[in-house]
């Protein structure tokens, strides 16, 4: 396990001390040293869920993962499951932000759609540990995460109504549709990632973006686009 | 279980549930994960057989197989929500065999819906993952309203699935006529 040196600060203090950091005159304020703290929480978190599940991970191995001090833990955090959800709102935040920058530049809906979806596809190949986390561990881990993941998938809901705007009638769909498309490719996400094959998640590309398609424009032009 | 999660729920509380003591619990368990995969097994085995049930009855077109098979389903959970929860939400974080078992049971609508590409003519080029993306949205359908408690809503979500379903094969508008008019009814008992 990677524990990297010099930054064991705050490691055995008493209370309300600081340790010393490396150099001694590094000028970083608590406030400072708590943000740096979290950030490595938030990293150790992902790590150690995604090695061994959200059940079986202990918050001794997160602190240690992140060298940081259990006291320095409790300061930040109430306990594993906020720890974990913070980690997880950090991801979807990102995510979030991923989305919007990469619809920007694009010319229409289904192109918007489609530069999304490999925005996403493309960070949690990167990025295996949070991908399991997101996609995975999320799903079940506790009542309160599950809520989360819930959320946080449903919030595609209004982007992908946009595209009722290419039906002849937009209410000829019923409501409710739009969870379960994304639903559904979320699903197969998740599968990928279950069957080990997590950095072949932009290969999915084009099935998802067929499936996120075809019901607003047909499946001929969505399949058309989807393999431009 | 389904208050708690299943990582809180320790044999203490199922046994005080079940009004049986520890020993009757470990005479038929050998722990907690035990029990569940029991729990998990008798649901998955029964839901199975009322499908083969109904479907066996008399033979339907594959609209009506669909149909049929999702409105089964979805009785099914919405008739006991504690066990849906436990198979669909609790299941991925059981254990990693809890979890294989639980894919394997979202892959048997796959051969159903597979059937579908018969009737179109272009049914082959349709996209591989097509069927786990589409069996993906059901079990979606039914976790999300699980973790929010809100199971008695899916009955507004058997049209939706069905209407997905049979437009990936049939096209929008006989998907369309389809899911609305022939989707069947909740059996009157449930309702």
């Amino acid at each position: 396990m990677e524990v990297r040196e010099g930054e064991g600060e705050g490691r055995g203090e008493g209370p309300g001390e600081l340790g010393p950091l490396p150099g001694g005159h590094h000028g970083l304020s608590r406030e400072q040293i708590l943000e740096s703290q979290r950030e490595r929480l938030l990293a150790a978190v992902a790590h150690e869920v995604a090695a061994r599940g959200y059940r079986a991970t202990t918050i001794t191995e997160i602190v240690k993962f992140a060298s940081v001090s259990t006291r320095d833990f409790y300061e930040l955090f109430d306990g594993k499951e906020d720890c974990f959800l913070a980690a997880f709102d950090a991801v979807h935040d990102h995510v979030a932000e991923l989305i919007s920058t990469s619809a920007a530049s694009e010319p229409d809906w289904p192109h918007q759609v489609i530069a999304a979806l490999r925005a996403v596809l493309g960070f949690f190949a990167a990025e295996p540990d949070l991908a399991r986390l997101c996609l995975v561990e999320s799903v079940s881990a506790t009542p309160r995460i599950a809520i989360h993941f819930r959320e946080a998938v449903l919030t595609g809901v209004s982007a992908l109504a946009r595209g009722r705007a290419e039906l002849a009638d937009p209410d000829s769909m019923l409501p409710e549709a739009e969870s379960s498309i994304i639903g559904g490719a979320v699903s197969l996400a998740t599968r990928s990632i279950l069957a080990g094959d997590t950095e072949k998640l932009p290969e999915l590309l084009p099935d998802l973006a067929d499936f996120v398609l075809s019901p607003y424009l047909g499946a001929g032009r969505a399949a058309a686009i989807a393999a431009s | 279980m389904a208050e708690r999660g299943y990582a809180d729920v320790s044999v203490e509380l199922i046994v005080k549930r079940a009004h049986v003591s520890y020993k009757t619990f470990y005479r038929h368990f050998g722990s907690k994960e035990e029990c569940f995969v029991a729990l998990f097994e008798s649901a998955l085995d029964g839901t199975e057989k009322k499908i083969r049930a109904r479907l066996d009855a008399e033979p339907v077109p594959w609209a009506e197989q669909v149909a049929l098979v999702l409105r089964t389903l979805i009785d099914a959970i919405v008739a006991d929500p504690v066990i849906a929860r436990a198979v669909i939400v609790e299941a991925p974080s059981v254990g990693p065999a809890v979890a294989e078992r639980y894919q394997q049971a979202t892959k048997a609508l796959v051969p159903l819906f597979r059937a579908g590409r018969e009737l179109n003519p272009r049914g082959a080029e349709l996209p591989e993952t097509l069927e786990d993306t589409l069996a993906g949205s059901v079990f979606w359908s039914a976790y999300q309203r699980l973790v929010v408690g809100e199971v008695e809503q899916l009955d507004a979500y058997l049209p939706v699935l069905l209407e997905l379903v049979l437009r990936a094969y049939l096209g929008p508008e006989e998907a369309s006529r389809i899911a609305r008019a022939d989707a069947p009814t909740r059996q009157p008992a449930l309702a």
